[in-house]
């Protein structure tokens, strides 16, 4: 056996066991109180240590909500629907959480304890990691469908087809706004791309990064099946989408595997324009790396919870041609440009900084009266529903 | 040691995964066991050294060509799943006398001329030199044509993938409630 | 014992057998599709395994052509699977053995 590699990849994968379904518990708690305050309401302040035999207890803000969760959960009955397939019944919510939590590996973390080389786990500092990760994540998708067939349940399975059409629609501009980074480095290597931000060189402080960025954000919410795309589980209509059938422990693995999902997808995002680990004192300091991520994650989740408490969900049909009249068009011409600005500061022996001013305020310019004009011919498209079989 | 040990495990899932894709009188059913033969496929395609690849068969066949297969089927046939009453063809017995007759054809030069077995040590350095950049530089010298040709294939194919599903006059057809 | 090119060629022909057993066999025009994707891949096997341990591993010659492969299998099985919704669309019927429009009576 090869103790020293299995040294090292328990080094590596235990901490991101520990920390993630940590931030987790802690995020349930963050977006309930939140989107209790943008709702005027409390939320869960009651659950806290209880210390009654010294009289009283310690609320401390209803901090011990998840907790309480959990055990309910635990705790609470599994139902199996009689006509459900079994087997896929069972594994929907495992399949929804392993992609999830796989894809953590290629987040070029630096934890302090590792040295360069190990980074991350050495079989994870593949030179596709960021290819990988998109092959990953996009298993997910078949989570949610075997979930949404297997209950058996007519609005599990509409749940489950609206998650595929989704999906599938919002990979396109996700993969395609990455692109414009990896071809900026030159590689697919998650480790190389982070290095090549170091000194506040981010992505997203030049005019097509930051389109790029915004892009991949909402692609990033409708992977996630957040709102204002969470139409897959959109309650008024469908009820619960595909989990329907879900209850106890299995439902519980769904949910963390969304949430494992929500927090992979925007450790990605800072890996690619966020400067990953960079930031103040980054430098001197290396250890602050993780630190540094990890807030910055915390920071895109945080914009996630605003959004929800703020946006209504969309319609079925503008969700759509959102993602391919509207996103895709807008990421390709965003990889045209990112190739002529790169090959202009390459090979070009006069490029200085007024040649610098003219490409950035141009290609601002054309992203900005793009996007306006798609917005303006998608706006005109847009018609009121009609009911097929309803008045 | 290990190499033979990951060797014989996919290979198990590969066959199995295929053998049960074919076999499965549920089509859902199927489709997954098609997945796990892909997902098998992978793991060979990572144990020959060509992560690209699996990487791309990852993408490719289990994110995309699963999830198309499956939305066939939703749109064709019983979305709840019934087992199909019968699966095989009329001439699934010459079928299968063919495809043993193939596998002979097959085995047999692996079989009958044993040629000096390649030590894959003398070219491992340079296998894993290959590096997705040099798949990329090689896609855009000499083979940027492939490329552009494929590109226009695959355009094409999208085009008539969408006029052959959307069928004739769709604003024609009225659908009636009863 | 390692693993060798006969290995994999073996692996590679039983797949590809596997793969025209279920095109040969099933009367369900889907799966005679997957049947094919079966098939094609155990080609791209062999390419691979070919690569590994063949000569001048340096060209690439076998990731190259595995791309072009999966490319155009991918092509085929959007349009293959467009042709099996038009079918269901006229026939009712994704049936390979109720097609027979063309047969004489």
């Amino acid at each position: 056996m090869n103790w020293e590699l299995i040294k090292d990849i328990l080094l590596a994968t235990v901490p991101l066991l520990v920390i993630f379904p940590t931030m987790f518990a802690l995020t349930t708690w963050v977006e309930r109180k939140a989107l209790a305050r943008i709702q005027n309401r409390i939320g869960p302040n009651k659950v806290g240590v209880p210390m009654s035999r010294y009289g009283g207890k310690l609320s401390l803000f209803g901090l011990g909500q998840p907790a309480a969760d959990g055990i309910k959960m635990l705790f609470k009955e599994n139902i199996v629907p009689t006509g459900a397939d079994r087997l896929f019944h069972l594994l929907a919510p495992i399949l929804s959480l392993i992609p999830a939590m796989l894809v953590l590996c290629f987040l070029p973390l630096n934890f302090p304890w590792l040295t360069d080389e190990q980074n991350s786990v050495k079989a994870f500092m593949l030179d596709g990691a960021v290819i990988f990760f998109f092959a990953i994540t996009g298993l997910n998708t078949l989570a949610v469908f075997m979930a949404g067939w297997a209950s058996r349940n007519k609005y599990s399975l509409l749940g489950g087809m609206r998650a595929i059409a989704q999906m599938v629609s919002y990979e396109i501009p996700l993969v395609l706004s990455a692109v414009v980074v990896v071809m900026t480095v030159g590689s697919l290597n998650a480790g190389e791309i982070a290095k090549s931000q170091d000194g506040w060189n981010w992505f997203v402080f030049s005019p097509w990064g930051l389109a790029a960025f915004i892009i991949f954000f909402i692609a990033s919410l409708a992977e996630t099946n957040r709102s204002p795309f969470d139409l897959p589980e959109a309650e008024s209509e469908i009820i619960a989408g595909y989990f329907t059938e879900y209850s106890g422990f299995k439902f519980a693995l769904f949910f963390l595997g969304e949430y494992i999902a929500m927090f992979a997808i925007s450790g990605l995002a800072v890996t690619l324009f966020l400067g990953a680990g960079d930031g103040p004192g980054a430098e001197a300091y290396p250890s602050l790396k993780v630190i540094w991520f990890l807030a910055k994650i915390c920071v895109l989740i945080g914009i996630m919870i605003w959004l929800r408490g703020t946006l209504p969900r969309l319609r079925v049909d503008q969700l759509m041609s959102f993602a391919w009249k509207f996103l895709m068009p807008l990421s390709i011409l965003n990889i045209f440009i990112t190739g002529f600005a790169w090959h202009a500061e390459n090979n070009n022996e006069e490029y200085g900084f007024t040649i610098k001013a003219i490409i950035w305020t141009a290609s601002l310019l054309i992203l900005y009266l793009t996007a306006k004009g798609l917005d303006k011919v998608n706006r005109a498209n847009i018609k009121p529903r009609t009911y097929q079989y309803g008045e | 040691m290990n190499e033979v040990t990951a060797f014989w495990i996919l290979a198990a899932i590969a066959v199995i995964g295929a053998l049960f894709a074919i076999r499965k009188r549920n089509l859902v059913h199927g489709v997954f066991s098609l997945l796990v033969f892909f997902a098998g496929l992978a793991g060979l395609f990572l144990l020959l050294l060509a992560e690209f690849i699996a990487v791309v068969q990852i993408l490719v066949y289990a994110g995309a060509v699963g999830i198309l297969i499956l939305f066939a089927i939703m749109l064709t046939d019983r979305v709840t799943g019934k087992d199909a009453f019968r699966v095989t063809s009329r001439g699934s017995f010459w079928g299968t006398i063919i495809a043993a007759s193939v596998f002979l054809v097959l085995l047999l030069p692996t079989i009958q001329e044993i040629p000096q077995v390649d030590n894959p040590s003398n070219s491992e350095e340079i296998v894993k030199q290959s590096t997705v950049k040099a798949l990329g530089k090689k896609l855009i010298h000499p083979y940027v044509i492939t490329l552009e040709i494929l590109a226009l294939l695959l355009t094409a194919a999208l085009i008539g993938a969408v006029t052959a599903a959307q069928g004739g006059h769709p604003a024609k057809k009225k659908i009636s409630i009863e | 014992m390692t693993v060798t090119l006969h290995h994999y060629l073996i692996l590679a022909s039983v797949l590809f057998c596997i793969g025209l057993l279920g095109a040969l066999s099933r009367r369900n025009a889907i799966v005679v599709l997957f049947s094919v994707e079966i098939m094609l891949n155990a080609a791209n096997l062999n390419f691979i395994a070919f690569w590994r341990f063949g000569n001048n591993p340096e060209l690439l010659h076998g990731p190259l052509f595995t791309l072009f492969t999966i490319a155009v299998a991918a092509a085929e099985v959007a349009l293959g699977l467009a042709l099996v919704i038009a079918v269901y669309r006229h026939f009712r019927s994704v049936d390979l053995e109720s097609l027979n429009t063309l047969k004489e009576e």
